[in-house]
């Protein structure tokens, strides 16, 4: 199985006259045999791409092609998709075998063959033995497993995900993030997931397309969206924390962290810098080599690792940075602490983008 | 000395709730089928001494062979056609693409409608001059006899027209919250309309189905009113022959209507036994 390449061109969707859209112009490439993640909160529109892509919905505008055809007009039944929902949504009347060969018994396969091959399917989702099993008889994390198999036998062009691993705990999360990773590494498919949830992205995409409002915020490597975030809002979509309004004159940004060279050239005015947690470096309030000097007023752990929120008080006001601690390192709260902000990590955003725009005194915690 | 009292355990205790709901049935129900029962057996006759027979039982043979055909019958046919057509009805009530509420609406709208007022219409409709035949101006000779008619179409007309509506209900009730997205799932896999009415719709319904038109057939088997205003006069289905029998100004019948009524509750208990067995295997299958 190897999957076709998808572009969805000005995809627009309005629900009813006069309200807003909730798809909004919005285009996107995936590649055959890639697998890129639309990520954004609840209400983004991100569900609605791929109704829309799967032909469930009619687009109000904008079309959806396939290895170059367009899909206009073409039965979800024939477009060679399936979809994972959050739920499994596995036929209740039908076995877990039966379950995955339903896409082979309605083309027409004979029962005998479409069996086998749902057994090859489940081995294949580390469920190999349960095909015998009624659908209801499995745990969360099994009936997911089946639906991923069922979705695989129909051996679609495109692989439609639908927050599918949302309702999972973590541990079972993580191994359906190594199943997936298996199954495209065995079969080559093209998927477009849909998550609000960047780690995963992070983990399964090799590109993602960050929506909120209907709207393609921005698009990308998930490093790059990391790195070089285009707003404020993505910023915080991809868990952001450190947010520190200012402004950028000559190349450099000021705030009360001080004046702090940026990577790269931006133009002068209000802009927020934004300094991922996992970049900031904790030292002591003596290094010579500290960008700023603050107080740790909050310190959380996170297994081995903490995660401290340092207060600095400079020219203009007062601001906070997160930082995320190595292994073993630990700071206590209220202690007087260092922070080296890496020059490459620095970022600046404009201010005008985000209704709840940072103040100098209140970055967000 | 110590007292225990003990607090019922919680089977107890779901005894103790069911309890008001149990005496009032058992009481009434248990209270009719036994005097029933003792009547029919001649252990409570109205004059002379209770002796243990089967005379009443042996005397309505005759009417009792042909009122129990002709009693399943209608209800065979009533369930049959109230079925697909309820089908039909949850099926267009609950389409994903097109959900109709007045479709619903109107379906659900005969469900207040007595029986009574049901079949007076019905009998207005069909019958050889009525509003049928006078619309499409045909002659009262030439009408075919859809009341009092040898077919009893009129009968099972009106019955599959009201149970339609309560099986359109009782379906549509289970298909409106899982047929669009086991539906949805289904397209999604490959299966096309017809594909997914076989392979997920029907099957998701059956549970539903099988229910309600078992309701319906016990209650059809059971019904009076219609049978007895849009039938003919012989033969006679079991509740109207009971009826008949029990106000017969011979009260010597009445052990004959008692065995008639105890045969027509007998046959209901075995078809509800039946197809709650039925419904019990279509869900272990699940």
């Amino acid at each position: 199985m190897s999957g076709g390449a998808l572009r969805l061109a000005g995809l627009t969707r309005v629900h009813g006259t006069g309200s807003a859209p909730a798809l909004d112009g919005f285009d996107l490439e995936v590649p055959a045999g890639s697998c890129v993640a639309i990520l954004g909160p609840s209400g983004s529109g991100k569900s609605t791409v791929l109704r829309l892509t799967a032909g469930l919905d009619e687009p109000t505008a904008g079309s959806v092609h396939l290895d170059g055809v367009d899909l206009a007009g073409v039965l979800p039944e024939r477009r060679g998709m399936a979809m994972v929902f959050q739920r499994p949504l596995l036929f209740p009347h039908l076995s877990v075998r039966d379950n995955v060969a339903f896409a082979d018994r309605v083309r027409g396969v004979p029962r005998r063959t479409a069996r086998r091959r749902a057994e090859e399917f489940l081995e294949l989702v580390q469920l190999g033995g349960y095909g015998g099993r009624p659908a209801r008889a499995l745990s969360g994390g099994q009936e997911q497993r089946v639906a991923l198999a069922r979705a695989l036998a129909a051996e679609p062009r495109v692989l439609l995900l639908d927050e599918p691993f949302s309702a999972l705990d973590a541990r079972l999360r993580e191994e359906m993030h190594e199943l997936l990773a298996d199954l495209r590494m065995r079969l080559d498919p093209t998927i477009l997931l849909v998550t609000h949830d960047h780690a995963e992205a992070d983990t399964l995409a090799d590109r993602v397309a960050v929506l909120d409002g209907g709207r393609l915020l921005q698009a990308g490597p998930m490093r790059a969206l990391y790195a070089r975030p285009a707003s404020l809002t993505v910023s915080r979509l991809l868990g952001g924390r450190t947010e520190v309004a200012g402004v950028v004159r000559d190349g450099r940004h000021e705030s009360p962290l001080g004046s702090l060279d940026l990577p790269a050239p931006v133009p002068d005015g209000p802009a927020v810098l934004v300094v991922r947690h996992e970049a900031v470096q904790v030292t002591t309030a003596a290094d010579p080599a500290a960008d700023a000097v603050g107080s740790a007023v909050r310190v959380r752990p996170r297994g081995l690792r903490a995660l401290v929120t340092v207060e600095v008080t400079g020219d203009g006001g007062t601001t906070t940075v997160d930082a995320e601690l190595g292994p073993g390192h630990d700071v206590a709260a209220g202690g007087t602490v260092g922070l080296r902000l890496p020059a490459g990590d620095r970022w600046v955003v404009p201010v005008d983008d985000a209704a709840d725009d940072p103040v100098a005194d209140g970055a967000r915690a | 000395m110590t007292s225990t009292r003990r607090r019922p355990g919680p089977r107890g205790r779901a005894v103790l709730l069911v309890l008001p709901a149990l005496v009032p049935v058992v009481a009434v129900v248990g209270a009719a089928l036994t005097s029933a029962a003792l009547l029919s057996l001649g252990l409570a006759p109205l004059v002379g001494e209770p002796r243990l027979s089967l005379d009443a039982y042996r005397d309505a043979a005759g009417d009792l062979g042909t009122g129990i055909g002709l009693s399943l019958g209608i209800a065979a046919a009533a369930t049959f056609v109230a079925t697909v057509v309820g089908l039909c009805l949850a099926l267009a009530a609950t389409a994903a693409v097109r959900r109709s509420r007045l479709l619903g609406a109107l379906a659900a709208l005969t469900i207040p409608i007595p029986h009574l007022v049901g079949a007076a219409a019905m009998g207005l409709l069909l019958a050889d001059a009525g509003f049928l035949a006078r619309l499409l101006g045909v002659d009262p000779s030439s009408w075919p006899p859809l009341v009092g008619g040898p077919l009893w179409a009129a009968v099972v007309a009106e019955y599959a027209w009201k149970e339609s509506a309560f099986v359109a209900l009782v379906v549509a009730g289970v298909l409106s919250s899982r047929a669009a997205s086991y539906g949805e799932t289904a397209a999604l896999l490959g299966a096309g309309r017809w594909a997914r009415l076989r392979h997920v719709t029907l099957p998701l319904a059956a549970p539903a189905l099988g229910g309600a038109a078992a309701v319906s057939f016990v209650y059809t088997l059971g019904s009076y009113e219609v049978a007895a205003l849009l039938g003919r006069a012989h033969p006679e289905p079991l509740p109207v022959l009971a009826y008949r029998l029990f106000t017969s100004i011979d009260l010597a019948a009445r052990p004959q209507a008692a065995a008639v009524a105890l045969t027509t509750a007998g046959l209901a208990l075995v078809v509800v036994l039946l197809s709650l067995r039925a419904l019990r295997r279509l869900a272990a299958e699940r």
